[in-house]
């Protein structure tokens, strides 16, 4: 029952914090040099144009009016349009985010798939030949940007080779006639799968790296300490003392890595989709900077902390799964 | 006397560090009969502890017995002979380990720690944790099993036992949880529990109930203990024979009245001379002067020489072995050279000047003088 009770405060508690990033948010768009209207209108502007376009995305307006609008437009899911698209915000995201979250979601799993057993399996074969393979290639994984190894990947794969699909990706949940080389639900599943693989792999190794390294210190640390030696003592099978009385705490650590490692993915997401050309919302966050589209800087903005916050709630509530000691205060 | 339980023969014990070896245990031998409560007494550093672990071979890397031999109710646990190449090898009689997890850890020897804090798992109920070594050490159903961790919480003191058995181990306190551990040994019915300097992390009333509960169980169950401790108050109360353990070496191996009232060496002296006692002031006690050496460095002939009071020339060069010197059964034995056993010159060697052997640490004694 506390752990119920513990996430809910953990979601609750979510709330203020949303609501700092989209005050802070607002500021810095505010602060920044420039407006959107000098540049939809050009060098020397007509100032009737000026006020015009103003009044028209409520630019006029003193900034804490502003700010309190946006809230209220907010809490009832609309960000606004889009000065350069001249569509709502909401709308542009919901076009971009799925393959953002397609491309984020598949290399993390990829990571964790691949990073704890190999961790495992290096602890406990600890400085034999399979942990020193393990520790270079993760040691070579979280010393390489994620751009490089994309542009090597596409270099291999898609230019040498010509197996693998360089550009773009295509959803899984696309209907066959929308998807080119498929025509039934299966091939879009491959041609899907197809396009998702280098980036996956690109975005994901840092991740994998990461923590296979964490995973395996904090197994050997877990491996040496008091109750896993009682275990032995008391004539636990080495197989079961690795999956039962060490793998659970090793994974404390593990669990924080993964959580932190949200905030390098986003950043590697925008790297990522640009290499491999996504239209996901790294590129969209990116151009719409460029373009100084402020309504559509905030919007993406606040979704990549959502993103994050909800991140950082699901570490936190797996972290209390795991260990008793964390929701212990929540207890009646 | 008959057959011992447990035999130690020898036994040595080395780390292989970057700094060198370390002879954690170099060569001591003692055994345990039956229902006997035998203590490992010692400063820390002395190898009590790695001695105790190498009983059940649970010294790990880079840590290795190298030699002696180690016997549980006529069966060879360990036998390690050195080959003619110089390295260490277990000889054929060496039980496999496979037989050893299964037929003798937790089955027939079991073992509490020294910090009932770090030894129960925190992700894991207290019941849920001693069902699973009695399951696995008495060929219970899950269901037998669980009464029998409860009914076993029941007997080591921990109220409402039931409501208890589902909390987790951060919900007890260090007290409760060495109850829970030993609830854990008794629950396996071994012939033999190592108790690991069991009460050093509790306050001194939580250690004499312990104390206290451990005797009373060990009346019942009539299990045989290996006691390690550096109290020597512990000692008193609760031990049938002692080993006294200095740098690796045993130095002095006794009933417990006999060690007390006829102390044979040197350092129990200055063991026994550093407890606090009712009949003594505070002046009167007299702290063993200096820091026990380093193993990976010991001096040499008798390793006691650089702090004993009563350290002669002769003492320098002999590193004595642990001989009877009394007389009695069980025997009285001790490893110094000032007894008429040795035969070794030590009354006409001049004495060592104590103060010059110690080197600095008189200096930071200040004005006090040695005799
Ligand atoms: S042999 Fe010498 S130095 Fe060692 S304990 Fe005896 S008297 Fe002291």
């Amino acid at each position: 029952m506390s752990l119920i009770r513990y996430s809910t405060r953990r979601v609750l508690q979510a709330v203020p914090v949303l609501l700092g990033v989209v005050a802070i948010t607002f500021a810095l768009i505010n602060a920044a040099p420039g407006n959107p209207v000098d540049i939809m209108l050009g060098p020397s502007p007509n100032q009737a144009a000026v006020e015009t376009l103003k009044a028209k995305y409520g630019l006029d307006q003193p900034i804490h009016i502003r700010f309190w609008k946006y809230l209220v437009n907010l809490v009832q899911l609309d960000m606004g349009r889009s000065i350069y698209y001249d569509a709502p915000v909401t709308a542009k995201i919901a076009q971009r985010l799925p393959a953002t979250l397609l491309l984020m979601g598949s290399s993390f799993a990829f990571a964790i798939a691949a990073a704890v057993p190999l961790g495992v399996v290096s602890a406990q074969r600890r400085n034999k030949p399979t942990d020193h393979l393990t520790r270079v290639v993760s040691l070579v994984g979280v010393s390489t940007p994620s751009f490089w190894i994309g542009l090597v990947l596409i270099l291999v794969f898609s230019f040498h080779l010509g197996v693998l699909p360089a550009t773009n990706l295509v959803m899984p949940w696309a209907p066959p006639s929308a998807v080119a080389g498929a025509s039934t639900r299966l091939g879009v599943l491959v041609v899907a799968g197809e396009h998702l693989l280098l980036p996956m792999l690109s975005l994901g190794t840092l991740q994998m790296a990461a923590i296979t390294r964490i995973e395996r210190s904090s197994m050997l640390e877990v491996l040496s300490d008091d109750y896993v030696r009682l275990a032995r003592a008391y004539g636990v099978k080495e197989r079961t003392i690795l999956r039962k009385h060490a793998f659970r705490n090793a994974q404390l650590p593990v669990i924080t890595i993964i959580g932190l490692q949200l905030t390098t993915a986003i950043g590697g997401a925008v790297l990522t989709e640009t290499v491999f050309e996504i239209n996901g919302m790294g590129r969209l966050i990116v151009s719409s900077i460029s373009r100084q589209d402020f309504p559509l800087v905030m919007g993406t903005t606040l979704v990549f902390a959502f993103v994050f916050v909800v991140g950082v709630i699901l570490t936190d509530i797996s972290y209390a799964y795991v260990d008793p000691r964390v929701s212990y205060g929540d207890q009646e | 006397m008959s057959d011992p339980l447990l035999r130690v023969d020898d036994l040595q014990v080395q780390f292989f560090t970057e700094d060198g070896v370390v002879r954690a245990v170099d060569g001591i031998s003692f055994d345990v009969h039956e229902g006997e409560l035998v203590g490992l007494v010692g400063e820390s550093g002395a190898g009590k502890s790695v001695a105790v672990s190498a009983i059940m071979r649970l010294i790990e890397s880079p840590g290795k017995i190298v030699g002696g031999r180690i016997e549980f109710d006529g069966e060879t646990l360990v036998e390690v002979e050195t080959g003619p190449d110089g390295d260490p090898y277990r000889t054929e009689a060496t039980m496999p380990d496979g037989e050893l997890r299964e037929r003798i850890r937790g089955r027939e020897i079991a073992i509490i720690f020294q910090d009932p804090m770090e030894s129960l798992n925190p992700v894991f109920t207290v019941g849920g944790q001693l069902r699973e070594f009695i399951e696995l050490n008495r060929d219970f159903s899950e269901r037998e099993a669980r009464e029998e961790a409860v009914s076993m919480l029941r007997e080591v003191g921990i109220p409402e036992p039931e409501a208890r058995y589902g909390d987790y181990p951060h919900q007890f306190s260090g007290g409760m949880r060495q109850r829970v551990l030993i609830a854990m040994a008794l629950a396996c019915e071994p012939s033999l529990i190592i108790a690991d300097e069991p009460t050093t992390a509790l306050d001194v009333t939580v250690e004499a109930q312990i104390l206290d509960l451990v005797e009373d169980l060990q009346d019942r169950y009539g299990t045989s203990f290996v006691w390690v401790t550096h109290d020597m108050g512990v000692v008193a109360e609760i031990c049938d024979r002692v080993n006294v353990m200095y740098l690796g070496e045993i130095v002095e191996q006794a009933p417990v009245d006999d060690l007390f009232y006829e102390t044979k060496h040197p350092y129990t002296a200055a063991l026994l001379d550093s407890v606090p006692r009712p009949d003594q002031t505070v002046e009167e006690l007299n702290p063993i002067k200096g820091v026990m050496p380093e193993a990976i460095d010991p001096p040499s002939g008798c390793r006691f020489h650089t702090r004993c009071p009563e350290a002669r020339e002769a003492c320098t060069t002999t590193n004595p072995d642990c001989r009877e010197v009394g007389f009695g059964d069980p025997p009285h034995r001790a490893a110094c050279i000032k007894h008429d056993a040795f035969d070794a010159a030590y009354s006409g060697s001049p004495p060592l000047d104590a103060a010059a052997q110690q080197g600095f640490d008189v200096s930071l004694s200040g004005g006090e003088t040695d005799d």
